[in-house]
């Protein structure tokens, strides 16, 4: 599992006396921050790799909190959104949720109000990134198998006994069940039901 | 007391009426004296349409007066026609004061309405009653009867619906200013003049029966309908009769003409008063429509303001939020920092609730000398972080101060350059805003913002600073009209360039005393 020191909060307000002081909050409760001034230049930087929460302004020089967030997820990530606004704008807040922000909130907001949305956006992405590492390292474990062995594997998940894999594979029954061991040990897994399950995460 | 009030207006009022009565004691008919013009009723109506109908025995025993001081009438036909005469004026004044309510005033189109409704059959039934007695009596022959009352009606008819407005003016205070904020404009003697000249040609300069020539005093009095709304016509109205009047008086015309001519002047009337009526409605909604664009710019500067203000108090929050973290870590040498910071923060807020209250208080803003260089500056700042493919700042080496509220016309440039980076979406990378100033001439300092957009076409030109229009489909379409209300609230303008591409001239007058 990840470790919550891997998340950013990447905060994009055009105000820079709300940046610094969010920074300072934001950073003193134990959170990684990077700031960004608008929209573009936070796109222009952006990676896929990140992961975190992005705290922005609805209303920024060019493109909007909403739009951004657009361009984010056209770009696939699905790294979370908070919007923040001075404005109070109700149908802003509608387009926001529409658009699946974490949250809405509107300034001035309590640390509390911020923060809590902040834990559920890491929470949002811990799940996300534990799901991506399971995945990431079953692959890993996969890769580990002899493409003989992965014949094996593909003919028990589907449930067939050692005896038909072994009319399958023109192998003797008792090869098959030392390639199942093997596998086992490989996937470090201790029974058929673990087996089924890490193949089709 | 009471009487002595009562008294004193009836003191006032006999002696007017008398005056009036034997002023327009001209061409009278018959042994009764029945004249083609009538004031006096109007008098009565008014004294007791304002005073109330306790004036009806003082109107009574002053018509009464009139018959023998004024008409030498035998008392006792008098006494009975001043009976009918001073009740039928009292039903007339009961019946406005009743339908004019709660104000005895012609101000709107209704009220005028009811009036003529009221006086046109009034004085009709009035004349019926007063020859109806004559008749009884005896002293008026069945062929007179008709014609007879056909003159009397119309007589009183024009008298009071000519003079009775008039009265109405000038018993209102605002009515009185309005004669005197008149009085004031040379175009008011004008008028008058060419209102002479024209009653001039009728009576004497062309000749012949002067109902002929009348239609041409229409002309002068719709200008001054026009102009000067309803109080304009009702002066006019009576210059007009005045003039009649007196042009009878120097060339006798016996008989039906002079009939005639007052059942012109009463359509005369009726026209004039109309226009003048509708000449203030006019007036009045587009009062309305400057007041609720006033309140919806009062709107929009309060829904920026809280922005403005909300800003620096999330920062302060935020600030105070980790000044709390530091004290509770024991990291209190960056406490200091944080102070300071907080500091900075709530002065920004105080400064925008200032210019709030400022706002608010005094219907505008504080101005201030503010070199043009600056708002450029902030122009700059504004347009820095947009994205725009290119912008530019350029103006006049030693560009003057102008005496202006900073917030409000940094909105008004603020707002120019989104909309100049929204109209040039379609085109990314591309886009460029030039904001440019430079002096038109001693007094004005012109402030280009120029973008290449699609630009905005003539017929559009126009309506793009009408409320609630808008080119963006998020957009309440106030910016523009916002914009230009603030700089005419400034003594300047803002203007639209139809063309190719887009261009917004913003107009501000020069600080008279720059340093």
């Amino acid at each position: 599992m990840p470790e919550r020191g891997s998340l950013v909060v990447y905060v994009v307000d055009d105000d820079a006396a709300i940046r610094d002081s969010l920074a300072l909050m934001i950073g003193l409760a134990g959170y990684a921050t990077r700031l960004f001034a608008d929209a573009e230049s936070f796109l222009a930087a952006f990676e896929p790799a990140w992961s975190g929460c992005v705290v922005a302004d609805l209303r920024l020089p060019g493109l909007s909190g909403v739009e951004l967030q657009a361009r984010i997820r056209e770009r696939g990530s699905s790294i979370p959104f908070v919007i923040i606004t001075a404005h109070g704008d109700v149908r802003a807040a509608r387009d926001a949720f529409r658009a699946h922000a974490v949250d809405f909130i509107e300034k001035p907001f309590e640390d509390v109000q911020l923060r809590a949305a902040i834990d559920s956006a890491f929470d949002l992405e811990s799940a996300r990134l534990e799901d991506a590492e399971l995945r990431r390292v079953d692959t890993a474990k996969l890769a580990r198998l002899t493409p003989r062995e992965r014949e094996v594997l593909e003919h028990a998940v589907n449930g067939s006994h050692a005896k038909e894999i072994a009319a399958a594979l023109g192998i003797s029954p008792r090869t098959v069940e030392v390639h199942k061991t093997r596998i086992m040990e490989k996937l470090e897994v201790r029974n058929i039901a673990e087996l089924v399950r890490l193949r089709f995460r | 007391m009471k009487l002595l009030r009562y008294l004193r207006d009836a003191a006032v009022f006999a002696p007017c009426y008398l005056l009036l009565d034997w002023v327009s004691y001209i061409h009278p008919l018959g042994p009764f004296n029945i004249t083609p013009w009538n004031p006096q009723p109007a008098l009565a109506i008014a004294w007791m349409l304002l005073g109330g109908l306790v004036h009806a025995p003082a109107v009574f025993a002053t018509i009464l007066l009139a018959d023998l001081v004024v008409r030498s009438v035998p008392l006792g036909v008098s006494l009975v026609t001043a009976l009918v005469l001073s009740a039928g004026y009292a039903g007339l004044a009961y019946g406005l004061r009743v339908l004019l309510r709660p104000r005895p005033d012609l101000h709107s189109l209704r009220q005028l309405t009811l009036f003529i409704a009221l006086v046109i059959p009034g004085s009709a039934l009035i004349a019926a009653g007063f020859v109806g007695v004559l008749f009884a009596l005896g002293s008026l022959g069945p062929a007179d009867a008709l014609p007879a009352w056909l003159r009397f009606w119309v007589g009183d008819a024009v008298g009071v619906l000519v003079t009775a407005p008039l009265l109405l003016v000038v018993a209102d205070g605002a009515g009185r200013r309005s004669f005197a904020a008149m009085a004031r404009r040379w175009e008011t003697y004008a008028q008058i003049a060419l209102l002479a000249a024209t009653l001039w040609l009728i009576f004497a300069g062309l000749g012949g029966d002067p109902s002929h020539h009348f239609y041409l005093v229409f002309l002068p009095l719709i200008w001054i309908a026009i102009r000067h709304g309803l109080g304009g016509a009702i002066a006019a109205v009576g210059v007009v009769q005045l003039g009649v009047v007196l042009g009878i008086h120097r060339h006798p015309i016996q008989g039906l003409p002079i009939i005639e001519l007052q059942a012109l002047v009463a359509a005369l009337t009726l026209t004039a008063l109309y226009l003048g009526v509708m000449m203030d409605e006019r007036q009045r909604a587009t009062e309305g429509l400057k007041q609720s664009l006033r309140l919806a710019t009062a709107g929009e500067m309060a829904g920026a303001i809280a922005h403005e203000v909300n800003q620096p108090l999330t920062a302060l929050t935020n600030y105070a939020r980790s000044g709390q973290m530091l004290l509770a870590a024991g990291r209190t040498d960056e406490l200091m920092g944080v102070i300071e910071r907080m500091l900075a923060e709530a002065q920004r807020a105080s400064e925008v609730v200032r210019r709030l209250r400022d706002f608010f208080r005094e219907g505008r803003t504080r101005l201030e000398r503010v070199p043009v260089v600056e708002l450029l500056e902030s122009a700059r700042r504004d347009a820095q972080d947009s994205r725009i493919g290119s912008f530019a700042v350029s103006g006049d080496s030693g560009l003057p101060y102008v005496l202006v509220d900073r917030l409000q016309i940094e909105l008004v440039l603020r707002n120019l350059i989104r909309n100049a980076a929204e109209a040039m979406d379609g085109a990314p990378g591309a886009g460029r805003i030039d904001v440019s100033a430079q002096c038109d001439d001693a007094a004005h300092v012109r402030i280009v913002v120029r973008d290449n957009g699609p630009g905005i076409s003539a017929a559009r030109r126009a309506k793009v600073f009408e409320p609630f229009v808008s080119g963006k489909p998020t957009g309440m379409g106030l910016g523009l009209a916002v914009s230009r209300a603030i700089a005419e609230a400034h003594g300047g303008s803002l203007d639209a360039m139809p063309g190719g591409h887009g261009e917004f001239h913003l107009v501000l007058p020069v600080e008279a005393a720059h340093a």
